[in-house]
């Protein structure tokens, strides 16, 4: 067992867990912040996508103890003291998720490709959103509330 | 009510349920903490088919952190078997243990049982537990199931053919002699898995003092299941509740109790100690359950005009290893319908349904998925050979709107649908005649677009006397409660097991409408058997139509008995020619509407509060339950089409264009509505294009990763454009038809529609799925223009 400190959403969490945890596991278990799913286990499905310093990764592939110094985000930070994100907002309008399981992956990719492009066409967010198996909603909702929250014409 | 007066039902609402899933505050299985819970794994079998010799568990008990190991000895002790054998004419009963003691029949079939302290420390224990096994051969695929000699899956049965159906009516053989020509295609549909982002997965709670077991579980039939764990743990029903919270995702994989998920129920009550089990992916994909893997046949008698005399249909299905369904009801189903908006009076089939050493087959979303692909590639095929428009053939034997209600061969009665009108809708949308023009063009270019359509009747809404009739056990009918608080708050529930189509907002409109409030007021309170009513729970389509009525006709009592209070308490005899909007109570005075100073919250406190003030005999409080059983079958339709491309070089598909256009009666909420059309298609679509559950010729499974089962992304599907065309049924007082199945038999014929066109050149016909690039290009292969 090794002791860590994680920063996830600002806030430190000091957590006992094996080497061998995965950050997912992690931040379910012992963080209590369940909004982050497992959907695959192997890096495919991308459900359990979170932001590391800013980036998108697969809280599967990694494990918690690599993630000391380093900042972690989760859908529980996304909506700021209730208030819907802009993309958040979008999905909810468009019909972008239904069982909303997938929701939190699709949520936290895109949260940050739209910093990096702001303004991205219908083929790069297809191509984007590859990354994330949904098994609802055919991805026509989601392709259009990103566009939309994106501020393209939906 | 009048159906046009509909204030909500209709509204394009955004969903209740978003907020909680969009903010990570959904509360799925795997999401509830239970104090001191510990974890299973359970121990697989390497081989496809194997007799277990023996189970040694030392090395894995002696870890420490392990609590025990069950095997299916144990098991046997606490649990009852499920025993299949419903009274159905050529279905032979069987058998299952709760997990297996004598034979592994499948690659992934559980065989311990593993609980410990922590997920990791089961997964390492499991590694330890050392099976014998002596090696069987096994029986891979459909040919080796029907074979003479072949090994048997279930030592009980004479072989492995497990049922056979046969039906004729009217002179099938004569019209084949008759006939200008006897047309004949085949059908191959792979096997596929339902793949719910969210696995299986529950936590059971023995509470020793009650004697009551919890199962925390994310399930489609709440009741169901409670009964079937309480036959299979020998407790009565009221010693099980089941909680079925968020679900993420079912598809059918998520109605029966698994082996798996009892085994956990029996550990947690043997320990009295909470016990979770969620499996892994690769568990998922090869122990859950599968789906489809069709083999048919049909021969269609016709005239030179391309006019169906007589048809027949062959299905062979590979059921796997096990039936937690009675094996032969998903492919009967198939030739019930088969002949959709087709008129044919002379029809036979024949249905046959094997065992194989692979995963158990289930329910699929539209486990008569391949129905539309049969027929109209049927039509397809008898244009091909005549050399005559698909479409005029279509339009030559489809049933006209004023020949409904009709009857098909099977005595099954459509009514209330538009198969003509949504053809040619979709015909129109897709410029036809346009696209021919094109297409001619491409082909002179080397590029190869085609062009599809597919007409789907869907049987949405099974009522209990089509079960009946069909000989397959089990009852069509929903229910629903519907109480008004003494605020005048108002919550109802249904039966049904929501996965994602919106029930809280959905039924919340119902509600609405039927009792006269807004949607906001109205909580629908679902996913725990000591909240909701027994109900059936959602398979098929039918959760609009049964349950959305069940919760209308209760909305409507309560409406009643909220008037007739606010009658008395107006000083008026009868409540004729009152309303209640929006919460207020409306007079009509002279055909207009004038609002009163009466509200539901007043009535909600006379009622609770001061029954002393209600109508003479009035029984105080605001409770209404209702039970509702559709008829025998509701159907709505639809017209999809599509236009690929193929390229020929490397086999490569493309959807260039998909449409369709559907009729699904009064919609309850558009949005919802859409949705479920756009994730009906896309599961049809990424079937027929990627998906195969594969296992060697050895019977080994060699899919247990999404890197090898491949499924559709955002960049395999097209947008989907959607024409509505909604007209009411006549068959319920909301005018619903249902749908979220048809969306994957239209697809799943669509597309074969479509690339078969554009193969066209080439003279070849593709007819299995999936339309892999390396399958479409083994057709071309040699045969380059």
């Amino acid at each position: 067992m090794l002791e860590l400190e994680l920063k996830v959403n600002g806030e430190r969490y000091a957590v006992r867990a094996e080497p061998r945890k995965l950050l997912s596991d992690v931040l379910r278990e012992d963080c209590r912040l369940t909004g982050t799913h497992v959907g695959c286990e192997h890096g495919v499905c991308g459900a359990c996508t979170v932001l590391v310093d800013g980036r998108p990764s697969r809280a599967c592939l990694i494990y918690a103890v690599q993630m000391q110094g380093h900042d972690v985000t989760t859908i529980e930070a996304v909506a700021k003291d209730g208030e819907l994100s802009p993309l958040q907002q979008a999905l909810h309008e468009a019909h972008g998720l239904q069982c909303g399981f997938c929701t939190a992956g699709i949520v936290m990719t895109f949260e940050a490709y739209l910093k990096e492009n702001p303004h991205p066409t219908e083929e790069e967010v297809r191509e984007v959103l590859s990354g994330n198996l949904c098994r609802c909603t055919g991805y026509h909702n989601i392709v259009r509330a990103i566009l939309r929250a994106s501020g393209a014409t939906a | 009510m009048q159906r046009h007066k509909f204030r909500h039902i209709g509204a394009p609402l955004a969903r209740k349920e978003d907020l909680r899933f969009l903010t990570g505050h959904g509360r799925y299985v795997e999401d509830i903490e239970i104090p001191g819970a510990l974890h299973a794994c359970f121990v697989r079998s390497p081989h496809p088919h194997a007799r277990i010799k023996s189970i040694k568990t030392e090395a894995a008990r002696k870890l420490k952190g392990v609590v025990a190991i069950y095997t299916g000895k144990d098991l046997a002790q606490w649990t009852a078997p499920l025993r299949m054998a419903p009274p159905i004419e050529g279905l032979l009963p069987v058998e299952m243990t709760t997990l297996p003691i004598d034979k592994v029949r499948f690659h992934g079939d559980p065989v311990a049982c593993v609980i410990a302290q922590s997920r990791y420390l089961a997964e390492d224990a499991a590694e330890r537990v050392e099976v014998d096994y002596e090696p069987l051969p096994a029986v891979a695929n459909l040919a080796q199931a029907v074979s003479e000699n072949s090994p048997k899956v279930d030592e009980s049965l004479p072989s492995n053919v497990l049922s056979v159906q046969r039906f004729s009516t009217g002179e099938v053989e004569k019209q084949k002699r008759e006939a200008f020509k006897v047309v004949e295609c085949e059908f191959h549909q792979s096997r596929l898995t339902h793949l719910p982002i969210e696995t299986r997965g529950l936590v059971a709670v023995w509470d020793e003092g009650r004697q009551h077991l919890t199962v925390h579980i994310g399930n489609q039939v709440p009741h169901p299941l409670r009964s079937q764990v309480a036959a299979r743990m020998r407790l009565s029903e009221s010693q099980v509740t089941i909680v079925s919270p968020d679900v993420g995702g079912g598809f059918g994989q998520k109605i029966a109790l698994y082996r798996e998920e009892l085994a956990v129920c029996a550990a947690a009550r043997e320990l009295k100690r909470p016990v979770r089990w969620r499996e892994d992916r690769m568990e998922n994909l090869m122990a859950a359950s599968h789906a489809r893997e069709d083999s048919c046949r049909t021969r269609a008698a016709v005239t030179k005009e391309g006019k169906l005399l007589g048809l027949e249909l062959e299905i062979l299905e590979d059921f796997g290893a096990y039936c937690f369904y009675p094996a032969n009801y998903l492919a009967r189903v198939v030739a019930m319908i088969f002949t959709g908006p087709y008129k044919v009076r002379d029809y036979a089939f024949e249905v046959k349904v094997a065992l194989t050493n692979k995963c158990g087959n289930g329910p699929m979303r539209a486990p008569m998925a391949i129905t539309s692909w049969l027929a109209e590639g049927t039509m397809d095929a008898i244009a091909r050979e005549l050399e005559l428009d698909p479409l005029e053939v279509r339009r030559a034997n489809m049933v006209e709107t004023r020949e409904l209600p009709y009857s098909m061969p099977t005595g099954e009665v459509i009514a209330d649908i538009t198969p003509r009108e949504t053809l040619e809708a979709a015909v129109k949308a897709m410029d036809h005649k346009g696209f021919r023009e094109r297409q001619a063009k491409a082909r002179e270019e080397g590029r190869y677009p085609g062009i599809g359509f597919c007409s789907v009747v869907e049987s949405t809404t099974y009522g209990s006397k089509f079960y009946k009739s069909a000989g397959i056990p089990g009852s069509g009918h929903e229910a629903a409660w519907l109480r008004i608080e003494p605020s005048g708050a108002v919550n109802a529930s249904v039966g049904l097991g929501a996965t994602g189509q919106g029930y809280e907002t959905a039924f919340a409109q119902v509600v609405a409408d039927g009792l006269g409030v807004d949607p906001s007021q109205v909580r629908i309170q679902m996913g725990n058997t000591e909240v909701a009513p027994y109900g059936m729970g959602s398979r098929g389509a039918r959760g609009g139509t049964a349950g959305g009525t069940a919760i209308f006709l209760a909305a409507r009592d309560a409406n009643e008995k909220v008037l007739a209070i606010a009658a008395k308490m107006l000083g008026f005899d009868s409540a004729e020619g009152l309303h209640l909007v929006d919460g207020r109570v409306e007079r009509e005075i002279l055909g207009e509407r004038v609002k009163t100073d009466i509200t539901l919250a007043q009535i909600a406190r006379t009622a609770y509060l001061d029954p002393t003030a209600l109508p003479a005999g009035m029984a105080p409080g605001l409770d209404f339950s209702r039970t509702y059983d559709p008829p025998p079958m509701t159907y709505s339709n639809a017209c999809h089409a599509c236009e690929v491309e193929v390229d020929a070089e490397t086999g490569a598909l493309k959807i260039i264009r998909y449409v369709v256009a559907e009729d699904c009666g009064q919609v309850l909420n558009p949005i919802v509505v859409e949705g479920q059309q756009h994730g009906a298609i896309a599961m049809g679509l990424s079937g027929a294009l990627l998906e195969h559950m594969c296992y060697d010729e050895d019977g080994n499974n060699i899919t247990g990763s999404l890197a090898d089962y491949l499924v559709a992304t955002s960049t395999d599907l097209p947008n989907f454009e959607v024409i509505p065309m909604h007209t009411p049924s006549r068959g319920n007082p909301v005018g619903t038809k249902g749908m979220a199945e048809g969306g994957v038999m239209g697809a799943v014929g669509v597309i074969m529609s479509a690339v078969n066109d554009a193969l066209a050149p080439f003279g070849v016909v593709a007819d299995r799925q999936p339309l892999s690039p390396a399958y479409l290009r083994s057709l071309l292969r040699g045969r380059q223009l």
